[in-house]
């Protein structure tokens, strides 16, 4: 990754606009992605509209409290075929790569460290076992 | 990693945290309010909506205890989606010490 690209009309407050940008230009960075694209072409097979607008409304129920969200991000990531542990920091990159370019940098910040507890909490609950080491390695 | 409601939720339950929580992660007893550890995706917008401040991240030191009665009940209290009114007499039990050991209830709310 390159420096981040910040133009002087680089985003600096959360509005619906703001998401809906990250949001879209994000999901063009994933499936173009050679990790990423594949597995999320094999979970979404048809018109990406309707995850598009999911994924709007969770950073608005995540970033301004609007309750436009409802879901159980826990279980659908469960049923994806394919997805491993590493496939995360994939996506925090990527996820970070967009928000530089399109955020002013504290605003970047707030969506990346939001991002990244969130996906912390999804590798937890979708790979933690009792009887090993976890952060994965450790010990 | 997780948000734990703590005893400060016990006779109050004002409920603004079920509005905003994006994934429905709430279970209700009958005069408070836990968050399933398994369901909560860490990421914060119910802590400050709490007008008891009984939400806290499971990070900071001591919650321990607050994190097993979360884990424990919310598998036996029904899903809290929808916010109702809270008890009439709720600002009276905001802040009042030692709820849990005086108040706490074990039996099960309405739910949705």
């Amino acid at each position: 990754m390159g420096p981040a690209i910040q133009s002087s009309a680089a985003i600096d407050r959360v509005s619906e606009e703001a998401i809906r940008r990250l949001v879209d230009e994000f999901y063009v960075k994933v499936r173009a992605d050679a990790v990423l694209g594949p597995i999320f072409a094999r979970a979404i097979p048809g018109d990406w509209g309707p995850h598009l607008a999911t994924m709007r409304n969770f950073w608005s129920s995540v970033m301004l409290t609007s309750g436009r969200y409802k879901g159980n991000p826990v279980a659908v990531h469960g049923r994806v075929a394919g997805i491993e542990i590493d496939m995360f920091d994939r996506w925090l990159a990527l996820f970070e790569e967009t928000c530089n370019e399109l955020l002013e940098p504290n605003l970047a910040e707030t969506f990346r460290a939001k991002a990244l507890r969130i996906a912390e909490s999804l590798k937890l609950s979708l790979f933690y076992r009792p009887d090993r080491p976890w952060p994965r390695g450790a010990a | 990693m997780t948000f734990v409601v703590n005893d400060k939720c016990i006779k109050c339950k004002y409920m603004d945290c079920v509005e905003v929580c994006p994934v429905d992660c709430f279970y209700e007893g009958e005069n408070m309010l836990v968050i399933h550890p398994d369901e909560c995706i860490d990421c914060g917008v119910c802590e400050p909506e709490c007008p008891a401040d009984a939400i806290k991240p499971d990070t900071e030191p001591g919650l321990e205890k607050w994190l097993k009665l979360n884990a424990e009940y919310a598998t036996r209290w029904p899903n809290i989606t929808v916010k109702r009114d809270a008890p009439p007499d709720a600002k009276d039990w905001d802040g009042v010490p030692e709820k849990f050991q005086k108040f706490f209830s074990p039996e099960p709310g309405q739910g949705d």
